[in-house]
């Protein structure tokens, strides 16, 4: 006899901010088969970028998410460059630091506060969001916006930080330090947190890698992958230190991305003190041409822009992987085996960004 | 201006892959590129240690492509995309969502390849 039950998951679900749809087949209350499906959301940005010039890209990439809306630019921009031989000045590649760094900030306090809720622990959640609010001031303060705040531009940076900006920086980014701190011992360390997250969605080393699992996922994996470490924007000169976990289930990819945190404020602070003075841009001439690929380490993961110029103001070609999409088959791996209950949670530890997926 | 890009045959791809999935290269994402008069670029790109190498196959628009989801299976996803943007047909695919991973039954064919616009008259 058959006993198996399909039933979806999404696209609308309370623990799901966007729409992600996975049919689960079950035996009782255990998931034997996943399979994901997407397109609620496709939106075609690659498609527009073909009628957009070049330089109104920078804009339309960061409307693929607002979560990594800097990355996005920064990815970008940073192939531009490239194609078409500008070397930008030094100030704006630690300012290209500074503010992707405060984006990965409250992606992750963003993420980790979904995650409290997903797990009933409320008072945590509202503790995270309130320091994530702290980093959107300082956008709003510095750039003029909280989310996408277009400080990236072919041939350097569109804004500049003063002394006094970035000294605010460091007493805030201090005072989340200090926050993260008291939080911890909640993520980490409580028995409940544990019981949820301990043990499940395991993922190995090889199969995250056989999976093409990339960012935290790989990471919490035991897998040492982060583009930090080649070194682009102003990494090579901040001695980045990789957060890698070994265990691979849900609560080594909350440590990966916990512990994320204070490396970030140590790089913000780190680039501050070292920032040299002088120009923020250079003036750019002329179109791209050719092709290029240009992949930058977004909160979620790696992203990889492919570019291709034809020496005229529009693009043949933009091609934008971005890291929930690499992470998403992973899920097929994961939730097989696991219980009911436990599938919110899993979806919720790949970070899932279907903004981005469905660019 | 790419580093490491090889190009290679139809069929080759699956060979190919295979050396690199022996090798402990992770499959990164496959780009399509539509160059016109239904001539397509597709690379695949693989990553070891942060360092990239790229394939690159040409082909016209339905002629097959066998599937890497054999040797990679995160390939399922990009596969089932460049499939249903660009008519690239890819076949054996691990999970085939049947030309509906992104597109429903109403919309446009193959939306991402070019479009050329024929004054009235010349066609």
């Amino acid at each position: 006899m058959n006993n198996k039950t399909t039933i979806p998951f999404g696209p609308q679900h309370p623990v799901l901010p966007e729409p992600l749809h996975l049919k689960l087949v079950m035996e009782d209350e255990k998931v034997v088969e996943a399979i994901p499906a997407l397109g609620y959301v496709h939106r075609g940005l690659e498609k527009l970028a073909e009628v957009k010039d070049f330089t109104q890209n920078t804009y339309l990439v960061e409307r693929i998410c607002g979560i990594c809306s800097v990355m996005h630019a920064q990815a970008y921009v940073q192939g531009i460059e490239t194609l078409m031989n500008i070397e930008i000045p030094k100030r704006a590649k630690y300012l290209r630091v500074i503010w992707g760094e405060l984006h990965r900030i409250h992606s992750h306090l963003l993420w980790l506060g979904l995650l409290a809720d997903a797990f009933g622990f409320e008072s945590l959640f509202m503790q995270c969001w309130r320091d994530r609010e702290k980093v959107m001031d300082i956008m709003e303060e510095t750039a003029g916006a909280r989310i996408v705040i277009s400080v990236n531009a072919v041939g350097g940076t569109r804004r500049d930080l003063n002394n006094e900006q970035m000294a605010k920086i460091v007493t805030v980014v201090d005072q989340i330090h200090a926050d993260m701190k008291v939080m911890e011992g909640a993520f980490l360390n409580d028995y409940t947190v544990k019981h949820r997250l301990c043990g499940i969605g395991t993922l190995t080393a090889a199969e995250a890698y056989q999976f093409g699992a990339v960012g935290p996922m790989a990471r919490a994996s035991g897998v040492a992958q982060d583009l930090r470490t080649m070194g682009y924007a102003a990494y090579a000169d901040l001695d980045f230190q990789m957060v890698v976990e070994k265990d691979g289930d849900s609560w080594a990819r909350t440590a990966v991305r916990f512990k994320e945190v204070y490396e970030c404020i140590r790089l913000i602070k780190a680039a501050i003190a070292k920032i040299p003075s002088g120009d923020f841009a250079v003036p750019v001439k002329g179109n791209p041409s050719g092709e290029v690929i240009s992949r930058v380490e977004q909160p979620r993961g790696e992203v990889l822009y492919y570019i291709k110029g034809n020496g005229t103001k529009n693009l043949d070609r933009l091609r934008v992987r971005t890291p929930t999409f690499a992470n998403i088959p992973t899920l097929l791996k994961m939730i097989p085996g696991s219980q009911l209950a436990d599938v919110p949670v899993l979806l919720l530890t790949i970070d899932p960004c279907i903004s981005c997926t469905e660019r | 201006m790419i580093d490491n890009i090889t190009e290679i045959t139809k069929a080759e791809l699956l060979s190919e892959a295979q050396k690199m999935a022996s090798q402990k290269y992770r499959f990164v994402t496959s780009t399509c590129v539509d160059l016109g008069e239904d001539n397509l670029d597709v690379i695949y790109h693989f990553d070891k240690d942060t360092q990239l190498k790229n394939l690159r196959i040409k082909a016209k628009r339905g002629a097959e492509i066998p599937s890497i989801s054999s040797v990679y299976l995160c390939a399922v996803l990009i596969e089932n995309e460049m499939k249903e943007l660009f008519g690239l047909n890819v076949t054996g695919i691990a999970i085939d969502y049947g030309g509906h991973f992104l597109l429903t039954p109403d919309e446009l064919k193959n939306p991402q390849s070019k479009i050329s616009i024929v004054k009235k008259g010349e066609n």
